[in-house]
């Protein structure tokens, strides 16, 4: 009988509205944590897809010895899409010229990911490239070789033992990386050509490589299959996410601010879900104290309501759901449309992270509640103050900390994150409670002070200090995650901004003759171009560690980029060429900081600067003998800083830096970087005609790439910060409309006894403006606490303070706060004295 | 003897002291009795009605009903009493405002675990005037009509005795005299003992005792059982 008495109120119930806010606080929880968490998952697997070009694939497997056959019909049987690339240095021969040439020798289907883009002359418009590659004999070649071999479209180039037409101009291939060291442009050619320029021979110095597509888990059954076999001195098995490139950076920040705003939604929805829920069962105080005097048991009322509210809950994650999918379907047509790309469809886990979402909070925050309501005295029906025991608060307290814990962590799996987040709302809770008592103390000369609308508000405020702390507590806590994610949106931006600006250098030029240099510094300066500092490059070995000789765990770009693509870094890495470029400078590079040690300044002693990354993985420290060999002279040099670099920012870096005294006496050629903006890029070879052995390297193309990213990225996550928006008004309203119920006796009496409405009105909104504008200056400190941590510990990233947001926070916190308030009351003060008075009743 | 109470006293602590709502009081009611009980605002008539009722705990003395004293069930076993024995109305109806009339008449059967709540509910609802009314919400009766249902609520589980708080306080006259005529005519009929806490003297008059409530004292001011 109790379940269709229990069915029957939650029918009635949800018919005629009441349950509204508990239904839409649920809907909410699991819309938002559903819709977000869709929509990231999509996005991230569509923006890795779309990644995936700077590889021109989804995996690739390089190797220093021709790929069995065997391995690529493995993969073809799993139904990847597979291509061959073979990569290797050679001389190449035009009218007389003879240039050192990359080339790059690749399969029908290259690029698997991504596109090639040519053009019909040197610098000349570019056009796509669709499923199209050099036939045979032909060769296209990178602009940079037009300029060191004068060639011109329809020359002939010789490559080893095959003449080969040169057919376009290569301007841009997705997978060409970002390395300065690569001083010898691209020639493309068919991978069926290669045999016949009787370049590949045994000892060859080749790079293998085979490119594979396809979905996730088709590569990783394959990748389960092929790891066994690989030997990690010859094999290496890549993807885009490997690295530490500036996509790479972008993309694992863009990640965790979206998983950290998704978290804050989470948060933001439960703390809906615990506003209502008190709501929900005091609502019910009397239905329970009527069932009771009707001689309900009390197993009966727990069984009415338990299943009620199980119900209710069950209904509201069902429409969440749907709603959450509809919306995000809508985002995501709207992104996809942006993007021009379609996003990948997501797996289960979002729809039962949902519907866990929505549950727990349900369940969490109701608990504490509903055993208040189940022990509600039926002698309520006679004197309605009764409200039964508030023993268990601390339980209330425990169950609800407890669970926007467990969520944070179920959903980021981070503890540190989580911690963070949780620190935060814990300051914030604490200040308020302090806030609270200061209240309460403060009330005690409080009077009903209905003279003016001001006084009456400050009064108001004071007697109701203990609800109003924890009114506080939910206006803070919305504000303060707004205000967390607004911060953390404008400094990932900007950080951004930082690392792309307008004027980022987008050429780079290598291989400057020592005589060059004025001269070519001259020529920039006349033409206005912005050029960085030349860094002279001394190519050499390092030897030996302290004594010991150094083989194979030496490496050269150790951090690596995506140059990994290329043949030099990838042999490098292996140790197979252990030739490092080495610079010498008197001050600190921009974008280098020191972290251990000191730079030399005027010390005239041998010094070397390592980077950090490098200083790690060689296990140096300061203080260690580093032995070097240039050019056959060996000498020995103390290790006295390390530093951390940017590895974002587009200038020449280097791993190892060295006091100019050590090194200026070596042979060195020069390299730096400048900006050249896309319309004065026909310049370049006026610019560039008397420096034939200067190599130029075209950054425009993979900065366009980065900045796509970075846009689609800042797509997402406005709509992220729409979604924690909308969640966090409807806390504020939830909250609003909660402490309006409890004002409406005293808004009845002092209506009743003739006090004008506007009086009453603004004396509500002054009373929220107030609450609104501490709560807003209280989450802004709990916000600068939880952003500190964040970004020094989550997105490393340098500490600031947000003075902007001293002033934001309050104001914003009074005008939205004072805005809801006044609009619920205006609607409490517009029926009529006798109304209200049976409503009361 | 029906209900019996013997030296029943509540008391309150305050910050003033012990405050005594209810002066010892014996009482006796026998089956089948109209009692109304009279007294100024917060001279104890409902205090006492609650204790009468279960509702709430004596601080001394006994309150016993069918020969079961009170005091000695915990809150379950007063409950059963209540939904065994006991019917009530209220001053200000106390309907479920998210059931509608016949739901609420259905209530305290179907808690009982009777089979034919419904049924019974419809030939109350049809008794009080309101069988057209079934699936209005308490909203949408007026005041009179909501403690007509309030009244079919009450008898539904045809109980020994019914316990009315000011039955008529929140009614304009005629309505009040209106429930008044069903109140007692559905009493007589079902022969069920009415105790009725109300500060309406022509209303008490109609009961065939009248028992004066002072500052916690109960006087006996007219017996009229015959």
């Amino acid at each position: 009988m109790w379940h269709k008495i229990s069915w029957r109120l939650l029918r009635h119930e949800l018919k005629r509205g009441e349950l509204t806010i508990m239904a839409a606080a649920i809907v909410l929880s699991v819309t938002a944590v559903l819709s977000l968490s869709l929509f990231t998952e999509r996005l991230q697997s569509g923006l890795l897809a779309r990644s995936a070009e700077f590889l021109a694939a989804d995996r690739v497997l390089s190797s220093r010895r021709p790929i069995a056959e065997d391995w690529l019909q493995q993969a073809q049987q799993r139904e990847l899409k597979t291509a061959n690339r073979v990569v290797f240095n050679s001389m190449a021969f035009a009218k007389d010229n003879l240039a050192l040439v990359d080339i790059k020798a690749v399969s029908d289907g290259y690029p698997l990911r991504g596109s090639l883009r040519t053009a019909s002359e040197p610098f000349g418009e570019e056009t796509t490239v669709i499923n199209q590659l050099p036939g045979e004999g032909e060769a296209w070649v990178a602009a940079a070789l037009f300029q060191e071999l004068s060639l011109q479209v329809g020359d002939t180039l010789e490559i080893g033992q095959s003449k080969f037409e040169v057919t376009r101009v290569l301007t841009y291939e997705p997978d060409v990386g970002f390395s300065v060291f690569t001083d010898s442009p691209n020639v493309l050619i068919h991978y069926d050509q290669l045999e016949q320029t009787g370049l590949i021979q045994p000892g060859s110095r080749v790079r293998y490589n085979v490119l594979f597509a396809g979905t996730a888990e088709q590569l990783d059954s394959y990748y389960e299959w092929l790891a066994p076999q690989l030997n990690d001195d010859t094999h290496n098995w890549r993807s885009i996410e490997d690295g530490d490139s500036p996509l790479a950076r972008s993309l694992q920040r863009a990640e965790r601010f979206m998983l950290l705003a998704s978290l804050l939604g989470v948060v933001l929805a439960a703390t809906a879900v615990a506003v209502a829920a008190q709501r929900y069962c005091q609502r019910n105080y009397d239905v329970v104290a009527i069932f009771k005097t009707l001689g309900a048991e009390r197993r009966q009322i727990q069984r009415i309501f338990i299943l009620h509210l199980l119900l209710l809950t069950l209904i509201s994650i069902g429409v969440g759901l749907l709603l959450g999918w509809i919306i995000q379907a809508q985002v995501i047509e709207f992104v996809a449309a942006q993007l021009g790309a379609e996003l990948p469809a997501a797996g289960l886990k979002p729809y039962v992270l949902a519907s866990a979402t929505g549950f727990v909070s349900a369940v969490m925050f109701t608990l504490y509640p509903l055993l208040r309501l189940i022990a509600i005295p039926p002698l309520r029906v006679l004197n309605r103050e009764l409200t039964g025991t508030d023993k268990l608060r601390w339980l209330h307290w425990v169950a609800s900390a407890g669970t926007i814990y467990a969520l944070l962590l179920i959903y980021s799996q981070q503890w540190l994150l989580s911690s963070a987040l949780f620190a935060g709302g814990a300051v914030a809770a604490v200040l308020l409670l302090a806030v609270g008592r200061f209240f309460i103390r403060a009330s005690r000369q409080a009077g009903m002070q209905a003279g003016s609308a001001w006084r009456l508000a400050m009064a108001g405020l004071q007697r109701r200090a203990q609800a109003n702390s924890v009114q506080m507590l939910s206006f803070s806590t919305a504000i303060m995650l707004l205000l967390l994610v607004l911060a953390l949106r404008n400094e990932l931006l900007a950080d951004w901004e930082r690392q792309l600006p307008d004027d980022a250098p987008n050429y780079f030029i290598v291989n400057v003759a020592p005589d060059d240099v004025d001269q070519l510094e001259q020529r920039f300066a006349a033409r206005d171009i912005e050029s960085n500092d030349m860094y002279p490059v001394v190519p050499g070995r390092m030897t030996a560690v302290n004594g010991v000789p150094v083989r194979d765990e030496v490496t050269k770009e150790a951090g690596g980029d995506e140059a990994d693509t290329q043949t030099n870094n990838a042999e490098q890495r292996e140790g197979f060429g252990r030739e490092l470029s080495l610079t010498w400078r008197d001050d600190l590079p921009p974008n280098n900081t020191i972290i251990a040690g000191e730079w030399w300044g005027d010390n005239p002693q041998p010094q070397v600067s390592i980077e950090e990354e490098v200083a790690e993985r060689m296990r140096l420290s300061i203080g260690d003998e580093l032995e070097f060999n240039i050019g056959g002279n060996t000498f020995t040099v103390p290790v006295t800083s390390i530093r951390k670099v940017n590895w974002g920012s587009l200038q020449p870096n280097f791993f190892m830096i060295f006091n100019t005294s050590t090194l200026e006496d070596f042979p060195a050629t020069f390299i730096s970087s400048f900006n050249l903006p896309k319309e004065r890029q026909s310049e370049l070879y006026d610019l560039f005609k008397p420096f034939p052995e200067v190599s130029l390297i075209d950054l425009d193309a993979i900065m366009e790439q980065l900045r796509e990213v970075i846009d689609q990225v800042s797509i997402a996550i406005a709509f992220v910060l729409v979604l924690v928006l909308v969640a966090g008004v409807l806390v504020l309203l939830a909250q609003v409309q909660a402490s309006m119920e409890e004002r409406q006796q005293e808004l009845v009496i002092l209506r009743t006894l003739g006090a004008p409405a506007k009086l009453l009105s603004r004396s509500v909104t002054y009373e929220f403006l107030i609450l609104g504008a501490i709560s807003g200056l209280i989450a802004t400190l709990a916000m600068e606490l939880s952003l500190w941590i964040l970004q020094t510990q989550v997105f490393e990233m340098a500490a600031t303070i947000h003075w902007r947001f001293w002033l934001v926070g309050p104001l914003a916190g009074a005008i939205v706060v004072g805005t809801l308030g006044r609009l619920a009351c205006a609607r409490l003060v517009r029926r009529n004295t006798a109304q209200l008075i049976r409503k009361l009743a | 003897m029906l209900i019996q109470t013997t030296q029943l006293e509540k008391k309150v602590t305050t910050q003033d002291g012990i405050l005594h709502i209810l002066q010892p009081i014996d009482l006796s009611i026998e089956a089948g009795q109209t009692v109304a009980i009279v007294g100024a605002s917060g001279s104890g008539k409902s205090t006492l009605l609650s204790l009468l009722a279960g509702l709430d705990l004596a601080s001394s003395g006994d309150v016993s009903i069918d020969n079961v004293n009170l005091g000695d069930l915990d809150e379950e076993q007063r409950a059963k009493v209540r939904a065994e024995k006991i019917g009530f109305i209220f001053q200000s109806f106390l309907l479920i405002p998210s059931l509608t009339a016949l739901e609420n008449v259905m209530l305290p059967a179907e808690l009982a675990g009777h089979k034919n709540a419904e049924q019974q509910a419809r030939e109350l609802l049809t008794k009080v005037g309101l069988g057209e009314r079934l699936k209005h919400y308490p909203n949408q009766l007026s005041g009179g009509e909501q403690q007509r249902v309030a009244i079919a609520r009450a008898f539904i589980g045809t109980p020994k005795i019914l316990f009315a708080d000011e039955p008529t306080g929140n009614l304009d006259a005629t309505t009040g005299h209106k429930v008044e005529d069903l109140l007692f005519e559905m009493n007589q009929e079902s022969g069920t003992t009415l105790v009725m806490v109300t500060h309406d003297a022509e209303l008490a008059k109609r009961c065939q005792r009248i028992l004066k409530m002072d500052a916690g004292r109960l006087t006996e001011v007219s017996n009229n059982v015959a």
